[in-house]
């Protein structure tokens, strides 16, 4: 009886109908609109497209690898084979490879500039501490993912990543041998070695990596993108307390932020998500995929000879973005000292990145005046940028 | 005595349940994750060959197919051995595993040192680290010497160091 009458009626009042019951049955609809109509800071969009960029570039290696998973074959006698046959036999998949490898190398890149403007627009100061921290740690799994991905093809460069990235826990005290035999599954590099690299990069990394970024979108909601100083700017010829009241006042959703200075409580103008932030953030992505999607044609991912361990002619180099850190493991003062070189200093570093929101505590947003923690920083960017021109320049003789 | 209520009773039960299901799990997760901490690597002999051959005070690279022993079963592995013959009548069997990342070291006549190619170490003719990041000499691959039917000398070597690296 219902039935009969829904099909009688015209297709566009049945389409709709059928629209209404799903909205009522799941409040899809509402959940969309609650997402895309948010307001974020007018001035500064194109800077606050970098971390859906770097989300972007996620879900692409996501994808990618995914599809890698198709032929790739974890096993020391199979690796190399498998993706040795993608090279010669299966241009798409060689293709795919090449996505999933320039996608890891745009990622970092991308990771890298969201952060470094976070930093500059002091984004990450009260209440907006966890989303600094999560995103620190986001940063750490990445860099988890990239190394241990770099160790799956067993091809030489894997090999010998694969020896070196799993001997550098053998010099932390008391533990280190037992890491070590635990990542390798014994002394030296084996099958086991292998496949345990293989099961952090495919599933324990993504899953904690899925984690946290619904944390850190979570948190991203909860308090408001921030922008930078150029959305609080009062006007100089009226009473500035009056102001901030106004746009207090008039504040929509997620503002204002709660437990802030009343000045950065509500930015001076916003703009829906939906479409003024969108438009940039896809904007972005597509230029960055369109990139990685010809230079995954164009170069694709390099395969070296197969894992040979026997070799006295292979001059191994790690990834771009390990330099810096390779480079360090020149300088470390010898036994027993590397130990304290290498886990004390960049112990240290990375946890001045992990708490950054809870050492620098001031107030003040504009990066010219809080010398105090921009100096240092840039000191250390330096300092990192140095180390990688010396790796480069001890390993490519320039 | 305090009488549990009802809800409180219930409240316990719960926490109990997955108590006992996380024990339950990590127990054998656990123990699968740290069996290379109490699985023996299975050892074996490998013959490299004959060594009369090898001159004196000049490193020589030999090869030969070494059991990884660790893991499913797979295929032997090829490594190197340095042969060493001092002029004292020494022979050593070097490993050519850097003691400092284990990267693959190689004699280099014109330097008249082991160089690694990784991170520059340095290491002289009887192993000892001289330069560069390296903490301690070159390990000894485990070896023995037999004479085979021909009267000749020949290098046998386990799949494991003479000392940990």
């Amino acid at each position: 009886m219902i039935v009969s009458r829904w099909i009688t009626r015209p297709l566009k009042t049945r389409m709709r109908a059928g629209m209404e019951w799903f909205e009522d049955r799941t409040g899809a609809t509402e959940l969309l609109h609650k997402g895309l109509y948010e307001a974020v800071p007018k001035k500064g969009g194109w800077a606050y497209a970098l971390g859906s960029a770097t989300l972007a570039l996620i879900l692409l290696q996501l994808f990618s690898g995914i599809f890698l998973l198709l032929d790739y074959v974890p096993s020391v006698s199979d690796a190399f084979n498998s993706l040795d046959y993608l090279r010669s036999s299966d241009g798409f998949g060689a293709w795919v490879r090449g996505l999933h490898l320039w996608g890891s190398y745009m990622l970092i890149f991308m990771i890298g500039l969201h952060m470094l403007r976070t930093f500059l627009s002091a984004s990450y100061k009260r209440p907006r501490e966890l989303n600094w921290v999560s995103g620190a740690v986001l940063f750490f799994l990445v860099l988890g993912l990239a190394i241990t991905g770099a160790m799956l093809p067993w091809d030489q460069a894997a090999y010998w990543t694969t020896v070196v990235v799993t001997n550098i826990p053998h010099y932390l005290p008391f533990i280190g041998n037992g890491i070590r035999t635990l990542w390798r599954g014994g002394d030296f590099v084996g099958p086991i070695t292998l496949t345990r690299t293989f099961a952090i990069h495919i599933w324990v990394l993504p899953f904690l990596l899925f984690s946290f970024i619904g944390a850190h979108l979570y948190l991203l909601r909860r308090h408001g993108e921030f922008g930078a100083w150029v959305n609080y700017d009062t006007d100089p010829g009226e009473d500035e307390e009056k102001q901030i009241g106004e746009r207090i006042r008039r504040a929509e959703p997620p503002y204002p932020t709660k437990r802030i200075e009343r000045r950065y409580a509500a930015p001076t103008e916003t703009v829906p998500f939906f479409p003024n932030q969108l438009f940039k953030d896809v904007a972005l992505s597509t230029g960055l995929i369109a990139f990685i999607f010809v230079m995954g044609l164009i170069s694709g991912a390099p395969l070296d000879g197969q894992a040979d361990p026997a070799t006295l002619t292979y001059v191994p180099t790690p990834e771009w973005f390990f330099l810096p850190l390779d480079q360090f493991l020149v300088v470390a003062p010898t036994n027993p000292l590397i130990a304290i070189g290498v886990f004390g200093v960049l112990g240290i570093g990375a946890a001045l990145l992990l708490f950054l929101p809870f050492i620098d505590r001031s107030s003040e947003r504009r990066p010219l005046r809080r010398p105090e923690v921009i100096i240092p920083a840039l000191f250390m960017v330096f300092t990192v940028v140095f180390f990688a021109v010396l790796g480069i320049n001890r390993l490519y003789n320039l | 005595v305090k009488q549990l209520t009802r809800r409180e009773a219930l409240i316990r039960g719960t926490g109990l349940g997955m108590g006992l299901v996380g024990l339950m799990l990590s127990v054998p997760a656990v123990g699968f994750l740290l069996s290379p901490l109490f699985t023996k690597q299975r050892l074996s002999w490998v013959t490299v060959g004959p060594i009369d051959n090898v001159p004196v005070n000049q490193p020589t690279a030999l090869f030969a197919d070494v059991p990884v022993g660790t893991g499913y079963p797979t295929p032997p592995v090829k490594r190197v051995v340095y042969v060493v013959k001092r002029p004292t009548g020494e022979i050593k069997a070097l490993s050519n595993i850097c003691t400092h990342m284990q990267c693959d070291v190689h004699w280099d006549a014109t330097l008249g040192n082991f160089l690694c190619p990784c991170h520059g170490g340095l290491y002289d003719i009887d192993g000892n680290n001289v330069g560069g990041p390296p903490p301690q000499p070159l390990a000894q691959w485990k070896h023995r010497f037999s004479t085979d039917a021909q009267g000749r000398t020949v290098l046998e070597i386990e799949n494991q160091l003479d000392e940990s690296i």
